[in-house]
């Protein structure tokens, strides 16, 4: 039972991670139809952002609520300008071509993002001050760190603010109604462009919040930090219906879950396979996803 | 008339450019090693060590016959059908000799290029048995040997931690699995229980639920092969956070600095088999002094990469030429204090093992437990 429990707070903290991703791939997906590959290099992005500012702080004596905001705040920051920067220069002169040209711009932009970050950060992995982080409770034998509390409220947080914002604000009703018919929008005087650069931001500084949360939960960081839980997260978006924000938070919440039980409990050379083998049976008996619509004819 | 003279002056200068690009003799050594990737660490260590060594040999007067000792590095990815490219790549590039590569599954298939040129390869890293057991003539190693590293680790766990009981973890690595493959072997044949055998990703970052299970099942020693050092350190922060209370012993790959400066106290009281370096030996310290300005602290096998391109040198040096037949002739006949070790080739290539029991304590690697005498430093 206790084992149980404890690889529960393990799948719950890697679910946390993937939904905040996974979050990011969604939206942009919801609103111009683009799977945006380079959006695990804004993960990546913020996670350095994150130890650079966060390893200043620290070694000015800044206490612990401090380093942890201010950096997350300025990481957040800066991958919502980097992502409203390659929104202009890789997808807005692509927008009215065919949907092929465009995923390639986004697989090249990822490349392109990943040499940035390995050219000025270099190849070493880059150490977070895990000395913030530690410590924990612990409840017989099942141990819930700090940094896994802090983890799971955080996204938490973030997840009730995206709802907030996109359901009850100006902002997301723009978002929403240009994510139903950009020209029919457009017509009633909502700025589509500037709405798509919004929402790009959004979904980047939510993967910017994941990495540094990341580099602090395992230590460090690396260049090519945002392939792997990229693919994941993508799967998650899938799994939960691409386009539904409410289903990519379950997706990766079921993905997180299913990679850490199929570890524990069967083989943890092939917990990647389990992963990817659910989002093909959902994917086979529910093609929309989980919480995706059914299949429009009409649309695609 | 000026302009005949300049004419004449430029063409006397281009003839005397020409002749002395004629003149010049290079000697040409390659590197090869992951220098992107998640072991760029230690391909550049084996750059780093190779680039130290040849400035050290020019610095004290080169060698005589070459004007120039040129390095040519080489990233293999530690993929091994990159690793057959840039082999040929440096056969074009005509080397004379070359130093790498890291990952064994890489060495393995470059040397069988490389020795149908008859070029001299002296790996630093590779530690796998087969590398040196195939009877290529023109393979060498600096390194120690797995099934020699393994009997240490297991001898360390019974004799001075009086283990009982192992829980092992790999990356799935020809070296780290086969390293691992061998030690449960080796401990289950010596009578140690072996609780679990699991194995991760490469790439993976999530240990928890390996580590939980390592954690339930209690062993005394928590035996930890990975290929990568700062894969390692991860696996120490965890497990430290997990509360795991069983010791750690780990290997040469994870054996870097990179290892303490991520995992930090995590990584205090972990165990490591890993060559004996004697860091108050002369050679070592003209090789430190070298390498540490410009390179930062040496990596696991700068060292190693540093002797292996000194031996080459001074095989070339007492060859007189860089005819491979004479060059492995004056190698064989080698008996020296090196950087890192007594260089001696035995007739298969290998140069030996001293794997002793190393620590992290108060931040640094230090000595901590000799096998040959069973007793502590």
């Amino acid at each position: 039972m206790e084992y149980f429990i404890q690889q529960l707070i393990n799948g719950i903290t890697l679910g946390s991670v993937y939904a905040l991703i996974a979050l990011g791939y969604t939206m942009v997906y919801g609103i111009i139809q683009l799977i945006n590959f380079a959006h695990g290099e804004f993960f990546a992005a913020g996670g350095y952002v994150g130890v650079i500012f966060m390893s200043y702080l620290v070694s000015q004596g800044a206490p612990a609520w401090v380093c942890l905001s201010g950096s997350l705040i300025l990481a957040m920051a800066y991958c919502a300008m980097l992502a409203v920067a390659v929104e202009k220069v890789a997808y807005k002169p692509l927008r009215n071509s065919s949907r092929l040209s465009v995923l390639l711009s986004a697989l090249g932009m990822s490349i392109f993002l990943q040499n940035g970050l390995m050219l000025t950060q270099g190849v070493y992995d880059k150490p977070y001050p895990t000395e913030l982080t530690q410590g924990g409770f612990e409840l017989g034998n099942v141990m819930l760190s700090y940094m896994q509390l802090f983890i799971v409220s955080l996204t938490a947080f973030l997840l009730v603010a995206l709802n907030v914002l996109v359901f009850k604000t100006r902002i997301g009703k723009a978002m929403r109604s240009t994510a139903q018919d950009k020209v029919m929008s457009a017509l009633v005087g909502i700025n589509a462009n500037r709405t798509i650069s919004i929402t790009f931001a959004i979904g980047a500084s939510l993967a910017a919040a994941a990495g540094i949360m990341v580099g602090l939960y395992y230590g460090s960081v690396r260049y090519d930090m945002g392939f792997v839980p990229g693919i994941k997260a993508f799967a998650a978006a899938v799994l939960g219906g691409i386009g539904n924000i409410t289903g990519a938070m379950i997706g990766g919440f079921i993905i997180g879950m299913v990679e850490i039980f199929a570890a524990g409990y069967i083989s943890g050379e092939y917990k990647d396979v389990f992963a990817f083998v659910i989002l093909i049976a959902v994917l086979y008996f529910r093609p929309s996803g989980i919480m995706g619509e059914n299949v429009d004819d009409t649309r695609v | 008339m000026k302009r005949l003279f300049l004419t004449v002056l430029l063409a006397a200068a281009v003839v005397m450019l020409g002749s002395g690009i004629a003149f010049a003799k290079t000697l040409k050594i390659g590197t090869m090693g992951p220098l992107t990737g998640p072991y760029a660490a230690d391909g550049n260590d084996i750059k780093n060590g190779v680039l130290t060594a040849v400035e050290v040999v020019k610095a004290n007067g080169g060698i005589a016959g070459f004007d120039e000792i040129e390095v040519l590095p080489q990233d293999t990815a530690c993929e091994p059908r990159q690793a057959v490219a840039t082999a040929n790549k440096l056969i074009n590039e005509g080397v004379n000799g070359v130093v790498g590569s890291y990952c064994s599954s890489a060495t393995l298939p470059a040397s069988e290029v490389l020795d149908e040129e008859s070029i001299i390869m002296i790996t630093p890293a590779s530690t796998n048995e087969k590398v040196t057991s195939r009877g290529l003539p023109y393979m060498f190693r600096m390194c120690g040997r797995d099934d020699d590293q393994g009997a240490i680790a297991v001898k360390f766990m019974i004799e001075k931690l009086g283990a009982k009981s192992i829980y092992v973890v790999d990356d799935k690595t020809a070296y780290s699995q086969g390293l691992a493959d061998g030690v449960e072997k080796m401990s289950a044949a010596a009578g140690l229980k072996v609780l679990g055998h699991e194995h991760v990703n490469q790439g993976d970052k999530d240990f928890s639920a390996i580590l939980t299970k390592v954690k339930t099942e209690k062993p005394d020693v928590f035996y930890m092969s990975m290929q990568n050092s700062a894969t390692g350190a991860l696996m120490l922060i965890q497990a430290k956070r997990m509360g795991i209370k069983a010791a750690v012993l780990a290997q040469d790959a994870v054996y870097h600095p990179q290892l303490i400066e991520i995992a930090k106290d995590a990584a205090e009281n972990v165990y490591l088999t890993f060559g004996y370096i004697n860091d108050n030996a002369p050679a070592y310290k003209e090789f430190y002094s070298a390498y540490q300005p410009k390179f930062g602290s040496p990596g696991a096998y700068s060292g190693y990469a540093y002797d292996s391109a000194i031996a080459y040198l001074k095989a070339v040096e007492a060859a007189g030429s860089t005819d491979p037949a004479k060059v492995k002739a004056e190698l064989m006949k080698l008996d020296y204090e090196g950087a890192t070790k007594h260089v001696k080739f035995k007739a298969n290539g290998d140069s030996g093992s001293n794997y002793i029991i190393r620590t992290v304590k108060d931040g640094k690697f230090s000595n901590y437990w000799n096998p040959a005498t069973g007793e502590l430093y």
